[in-house]
């Protein structure tokens, strides 16, 4: 294996991962993963990469930061609501 | 709209309805995306208050912009725009500039390839087998943090939440160029922050 072809593979790899592989490009680049271990043992750290963030548990959002959006949000119309009041202004009495 | 209709209704007619002052419609959008933009600010800043506070910010902000949603693009695609401006507002003025110009290496690898920037140690175990390990959870948080936001934005929405090329750009309003080169960047970079512990895990 040339260095460049490495350099390029390498590029390539973390550009990709296993993308769009029908190309002539992609199956050259298959082609020499599959038959050089570092560039191999490269791409499958990448994807191993990936799917532990992907893995990584998140938290469920709590009822209580459920509650205090639905909070907001009335806050916010009762908001939009009291400025249209405004703008029609107080009703006068005669 | 009654209450199972309001489960039913598309994004679209759930956003007239609030445009026209309708709260319990706008609560419907909220309660069908809030986990969306809960989880994906959470993966972004990996801190529970900060992503709440992301989420109120952002419901906020989609409730004051409504009006100028013109339906061209879906309506998560927008929500996810206002969520990652949001994340990008809340980061922490730091030495970003430095991690920057140090992440343009991850373009160029030392002549030698993949192998020359570490001993190329194949990781032998799965996602699956080491990911209830407290101390990985940690690393990984750490690097993850490590990256600038905008980063992270990319490979979050491309890698972890599965959006392509085009949708990434699209919401963070980036060229797909950019959004190639940063996930490139920051794949790599991030590969190496965890090598020490996945190589040696399978030593």
């Amino acid at each position: 294996m040339t260095v460049n072809t490495c350099r390029e593979i390498y590029r390539h790899i973390c550009e990709n991962l296993d993308e769009d592989l029908s190309s002539p490009r992609c199956r050259q680049i298959r082609k020499h993963v599959d038959a050089c271990p570092d560039c191999r043992a490269y791409l499958d750290s990448l994807k191993k990469t990936v799917a532990l963030y992907r893995e990584l548990p998140a938290p469920e959002l709590t009822r209580s930061a459920h509650a205090e959006l639905l909070e907001t949000i009335r806050l916010e119309f009762s908001a939009v609501e009291s400025k249209k009041t405004r703008r029609g202004g107080p009703k006068r009495t005669p | 709209m009654s209450i199972s209709d309001l489960a039913k209704a598309s994004d679209k007619s759930l956003i007239q309805a609030a445009r026209k002052g309708d709260q319990k419609a706008f609560a419907a959008l909220v309660r069908r995306y809030e986990d969306t933009v809960f989880k994906f600010s959470f993966k972004v800043c990996r801190e529970r208050a900060k992503a709440e506070e992301t989420l109120q910010d952002t419901f906020i902000n989609v409730f004051r912009k409504l009006d100028t949603f013109d339906g061209k693009s879906k309506f998560s695609t927008w929500l996810y725009t206002i969520v990652s401006n949001n994340c990008l507002m809340k980061r922490r003025r730091r030495k970003r500039d430095d991690l920057e110009e140090s992440l343009e290496t991850f373009d160029n690898p030392p002549d030698g390839g993949p192998q020359s920037r570490q001993q190329p140690a194949p990781w032998e175990k799965t996602p699956d087998e080491v990911l209830l390990d407290k101390e990985l959870q940690t690393l990984l948080d750490r690097a993850i943090l490590k990256l600038p936001v905008d980063y992270r934005l990319v490979f979050v929405l491309r890698d972890v939440e599965g959006r392509s090329t085009q949708e990434t750009a699209s919401i963070l309003k980036i060229s797909e160029e950019a959004t190639k080169s940063r996930l490139r960047r920051a794949r790599a970079f991030l590969r190496d922050q965890l090598h020490p512990y996945m190589a040696a895990q399978g030593a």
